[in-house]
């Protein structure tokens, strides 16, 4: 049965079915072959064909834009050949967004993940309501973007902003909190991280749920207490994912636009007045859109997109190096896990 | 919210205004009631503005005269918010409204894209360009002698401040003294300053909200601007400027910027608390003073006055056209609606509103204008149209380049923060400036 | 005291009922996670002036109906809503369908050139195709689609992410024989697809759905782009914050009023989308 279906398949394009099918098969036959051979073209087609639609051709017309001068409104000026580029890479607002973005990450990613790795570790005990309190870190993810920076906008107000207000009641100076980067990056980072943790905690603990119980079980016996067994076991076993939840977050932190944009809208500047918070895909938007420069707004992408995707080398060389050491599976696993945040993190 | 706002004199005033018009059958009443008794089919206008325009109740008062049409109004907090907004739109050839107001710091940016506007000669402004001062007409036609915008308001700039933090500070509240105070007609930057530093050393409190508004006055006030008027640019190496910019920073580093926010003010706080007690106050400023006022619990009592004086003369700031964009599928009604939003009556009602100063000549000496109403109630029963109107004497016109927002906003906008923070001197400052205006504008 | 202590050392074991600091800790979590919108609330049902006092009423006023009143008022919430869900359903029943299929086609169907397409697929999924931006904007006003509900949706019609989810679930979900079996049984490959792929791929599509919808619900900066006369919800959302007169009761009970319908789903979804979370951690 199975070698009658699964031959034809194989060889489908060697053998040479015409010449024996013309003149014999039933009709019925030929139409069952060509379903067969056709189909799993047929349900993958719609993909590629969208995906190269909207996906993929325009990060290629983008490069091309990004070789001309072009305006927003009047349209193409003129090949200009890489000078966008020279221009961009000399630009110190190009720099500052990239410095911004990096710092807004890191202050994003390490606090978020030392808060979510300690969520993780409490929701991994025996609880009762588990389904509860796992549902209720996860509220914060409900919240758009948009709607998170009008909270926190607002909080974050330098005068009357609640918590400055709160400094100011316990006799400490108010931080200026939209005019100085530090603390504007710290604001920001709140944003995301106030969104994010919860998101991460659950990641994290489904790794730690993943480690076998009867190992701590050993471990308690041998006389090791909760804190040990949470440094010298969970923690090492739960390594890949977080990793992995510290690459993602990057690919997703490289992009955030939301938050920056939406912080302080009385500024003429998008980002602070003095770009203090001024992301590159903000960067690249006040290019294109206030600006008028779609050239170089053009090359601003793909110098971020050729960033994003050495982070993504860097993902893969380290997922490799994992996989030498863990279970094929977890390879897996862990790709599917880059893939969600992917999907999920850009806001 | 915009039916609690609005007063029974105001809307009396609107209904009486909207009355004369169809009992005197003017010109642009006229010409609105005809071509849109051809088109009875229910339509609906887009009307975008931005700030305080007034214009609600008068959108009312159109939708009753013209039951076909709808009038679907979205307001934009600042003009430059405005400009993004239309430049995106522009930009994807769809989502422009059929009214767009457009604010003259970015005029010649429309006007590089000119004909994406229709030419309202085609649908009546023929017959009502007498209406208006004739600098504004001149400055809505574009080089091909189109005229795409209405011109709505001016912005001759008087000062607001606060009667009680003057009398706090044992300056005089009357708002001829206060007048007299900075030196009347012949108000110097200098004098302002100089009674800023009795005021601060009296109160131990700043004196203007923040630098920004009294730089933008000053560079108003000149005969050429960031731009002469052959179009190049003026900034780098002009000693007259860069003089200006050191006065206001050393003002500024002595204490008598507040450092607010601009159009945050800490949501409306910093006006009622005594942050500043003297703001840059154009026409349509007015509303805004008294919208953050109210939004921060105030009320008329806050003690706001405007006084008739401006330090260095005569200023104008902003002012705005009612244009209608190719993109309107209903250009006529479109451009009827904007005749009807820019005729006296309907600008005097406006004014009484808002604050917003008409360009039409008529309007400017309407008893509405020149007499009380919601506004001058807040502000201490100043005549504000009176005032304005004095204040209006002596502007020109000033040559407004492409980039002229963008330098105004993102070139000195980060500079102004620096001062007014105190983390540059005024010469760190300029140099910042400078090189900001070189990497935005020249190097564009 | 004693008891605690006793407690702790009775069961050596880890899954003993944890102590009074665990719940401690669950609740501030708790707090962290939902005070800040349960401020909004508080803010959005008050007066502006509340918002600059330095300790918040601890119970909401009572104008929150009024606040939402002048959100309607200000910007077209209700068609800006109905255009939210329009897009993210949309997106959702294309992005589930077209990964469905594909995802089968990978893990299940064999064909020539499989494996390359899928390193092909694999590959993409780190790449930002939202940088992609520029373009896509110049075609969707080249087509007149600009201001158009299509022109938000289009871009998002498919994602990498999508097959290669289904692909990972249906590869071990599926086993061969029934689909051999489906085969025998005359079934054609549509209808195997049909009646073997979509139930086995039933929990994986649930969970794609949600997330996708998720996803287009929150996109900002596309549908800002594209249909601003005519916004989404988020767009929508963020003109309150520069609509004139600033008033931060308003822009709050608005981002109240706009987290209702997501809340609305976490209330119905929200285990989905827990275990989704973590079945995207361990599975697969």
């Amino acid at each position: 049965m199975t070698t009658t279906l699964t031959p034809p398949e194989e060889k489908s394009s060697e053998a040479v079915p015409p010449q024996r099918a013309k003149p014999k098969l039933p009709f019925k036959y030929r139409l069952s072959r060509w379903d067969v051979k056709a189909s799993p073209y047929v349900y993958i087609a719609p993909f590629f064909i969208l995906f190269g639609l909207v996906g993929l051709f325009p990060l290629g017309y983008t490069f091309v834009v990004s070789l001309n001068k072009w305006n927003l409104l009047t349209g193409p000026g003129g090949f200009v050949g890489l000078s966008n580029y020279v221009a961009e890479l000399n630009d110190p607002f190009f720099w500052n967004s990239l410095f911004n973005t990096v710092s807004i990450f890191l202050l994003s990613a390490v606090p978020q993940l030392i808060i979510a790795v300690v969520i993780a570790a409490v929701l991994d005990q025996n609880i009762r309501g588990k389904t509860f309190w796992r549902m209720s870190v996860l509220i914060p993810y409900v919240v758009t973007p948009v709607a998170v920076t009008l909270i926190f906008s607002s909080a974050f107000d330098e005068k009357y902003g609640a918590i400055n207000n709160l400094l100011q009641f316990f006799h400490l100076n108010p931080i200026m909190w939209k005019t100085e980067t530090f603390p504007s990056h710290i604001a920001i980072a709140t944003m995301v991280n106030w969104r994010w943790t919860g998101y991460n905690a659950l990641i994290l603990l489904a790794a730690m749920q993943a480690v076998p119980r009867d190992i701590y079980e050993s471990a308690a016996l041998d006389g090791a207490g909760a804190i040990r067994r949470f440094f010298s076991m969970t923690l090492p076993s739960i390594r890949p994912t977080m990793i992995f939840v510290i690459i993602t977050a990057t690919v997703g932190g490289l992009q955030i636009f939301t938050e920056p944009k939406l912080f302080n809208p009385t500024t003429a500047t998008p980002g602070g007045p003095q770009r203090q918070y001024q992301t590159t895909v903000l960067y690249l938007w006040d290019l294109a859109f206030n600006r008028q420069n779609f050239g170089k707004a053009s090359a601003v992408a793909w110098l971020l997109f050729l960033i994003i995707v050495l982070f993504g080398l860097l993902n893969f060389l380290i997922s490799r190096r994992i996989a030498s050491t863990e279970a094929r599976s977890s390879k897996r696993k862990t790709a599917k896990r880059l893939a969600a945040y992917n999907q999920n993190k850009i806001s | 919210m915009k039916i609690s706002r609005r007063t029974k004199g105001a809307a009396a005033l609107a209904g009486i205004a909207a009355f004369a018009l169809i009992a005197t059958g003017c010109s642009s009443g006229g010409s609105s009631a005809s071509s849109s008794g051809s088109s009875t089919d229910p339509i609906t206008l887009n009307v975008t503005t931005f700030g305080t325009m007034g214009y609600d109740d008068l959108y009312k008062q159109y939708e009753q005269l013209h039951p076909n049409i709808t009038i679907n109004a979205t307001i934009i907090d600042t003009g430059d918010n405005a400009k993004t907004d239309w430049q995106t739109k522009e930009a994807a050839g769809a989502g422009l409204p059929d009214v767009q107001a457009v604010e003259e710091g970015w005029l010649s940016a429309v006007m590089q894209v000119s004909d994406q506007f229709n030419d309202l000669s085609q649908y009546g402004a023929n017959d009502i360009k007498d209406r208006w001062v004739p600098w504004k007409l001149a400055q809505a036609t574009d080089a091909k002698g189109r005229i795409i915008g209405y011109g709505s308001d001016i912005g001759p700039e008087g000062i607001c401040y606060n009667s009680k933090d003057f009398a706090a500070a044992g300056l005089p509240t009357d708002r001829d003294a206060v007048a007299a105070l900075f030196g009347g007609d012949s108000a110097t930057w200098a004098d302002y300053f100089t009674i800023g530093q009795q005021y601060k050393a009296a109160t131990g409190k700043a004196f203007y909200d923040q630098s920004g508004f009294l730089w933008n006055a000053m560079v108003n006030q000149l005969k050429e601007g960031y731009y002469k008027t052959d179009g190049t640019l003026n900034v780098e190496g002009n000693a007259q400027l860069e003089a200006l910019w050191t006065q206001l920073s050393s003002a500024t580093a002595s204490g008598l910027s507040a450092n607010q926010t601009a159009w945050d003010w800490g949501k409306g706080k910093a006006f009622t608390d005594g942050s500043f007690s003297t703001f840059v106050c154009p026409g349509w400023m007015l509303g805004v003073v008294k919208g953050q006022v109210t939004s921060a619990g105030g009320d008329a009592t806050s003690g706001w006055d405007f006084a008739n004086v401006f330090p260095g003369g005569a200023a104008n700031w902003g002012g705005s056209f009612l244009t209608v964009p190719t993109q309107s599928k209903h250009p006529q009604e479109a451009a009827d609606l904007a005749a009807f939003l820019t005729n006296a009556q309907s600008q005097a009602a406006a004014f009484g509103v808002a604050g917003t100063f008409p360009s039409v000549t008529a309007a400017q000496s309407d008893p509405a204008v020149t007499g009380t109403n919601d506004l001058s109630t807040f502000f201490n029963n100043a005549p504000l149209g009176t005032i304005l109107a004095a204040r209006a004497k002596g502007v020109v016109a000033q040559y407004k380049g492409p980039d002229d927002s963008v330098i105004q906003s993102q070139v000195f906008g980060p500079a102004i923060q620096e001062i007014d923070s105190g983390k540059a001197d005024g010469a760190t400052a300029w140099n910042d400036a400078i090189t900001l205006l070189n990497q935005l504008v020249v190097n564009k | 005291m004693t008891t605690l202590t006793l407690k702790k050392r009775k069961p050596l074991g880890i899954d003993r009922r944890p102590g009074f600091l665990t719940y401690g800790l669950l609740i501030v979590f708790f707090i962290g996670g939902t005070y800040p919108l349960y401020w909004s609330f508080i803010a959005g049902s008050s007066p502006s002036s509340v918002l600059t006092e330095t300790w918040p009423p601890l119970l909401p006023g009572g104008l929150f109906w009024q606040n939402v009143g002048q959100v309607i008022d200000t910007v077209p919430f209700w068609m800006s809503l109905l255009n939210s869900v329009i897009v993210s359903t949309v997106i959702t029943i294309s992005v589930v369908l077209f990964s469905t299929l594909a995802g089968y086609s990978f893990a299940k169907l064999k064909f020539r050139g499989r494996e390359g397409l899928l390193v092909f697929v694999i590959a993409t999924l780190a790449v930002p195709t939202q940088l992609g931006i520029i373009p896509l904007f110049m075609v969707m006003k080249q087509f007149g689609w600009t201001g158009t509900l299509g022109a938000v949706i289009i871009p998002t019609l498919v994602t990498a992410f999508g097959v290669f989810f289904m692909r990972q679930y249906l590869v071990d979900v599926i086993p061969e024989e029934l689909i051999e079996a489906a085969r025998v049984d005359g079934a054609n490959m549509i209808s195997t697809f049909w009646h073997v792929g979509i139930p086995a791929a039933r929990p994986a599509m649930a969970i794609l759905g949600l997330f996708t919808f998720m996803t287009a619900w929150t996109d900002y900066l596309w549908p800002l782009l594209v249909v601003p006369q005519n916004p989404t919800l988020q767009v929508a959302l963020s003109q309150l914050q520069s609509a004139k007169y600033v008033d931060y009761s308003i822009v709050l009970a608005g981002a109240v009023l706009a987290t209702i319908p997501l809340l609305i789903l976490f209330i119905l979804a929200g285990r989905q989308l827990v275990s989704g979370i973590m079945a995207g951690a361990v599975k697969g």
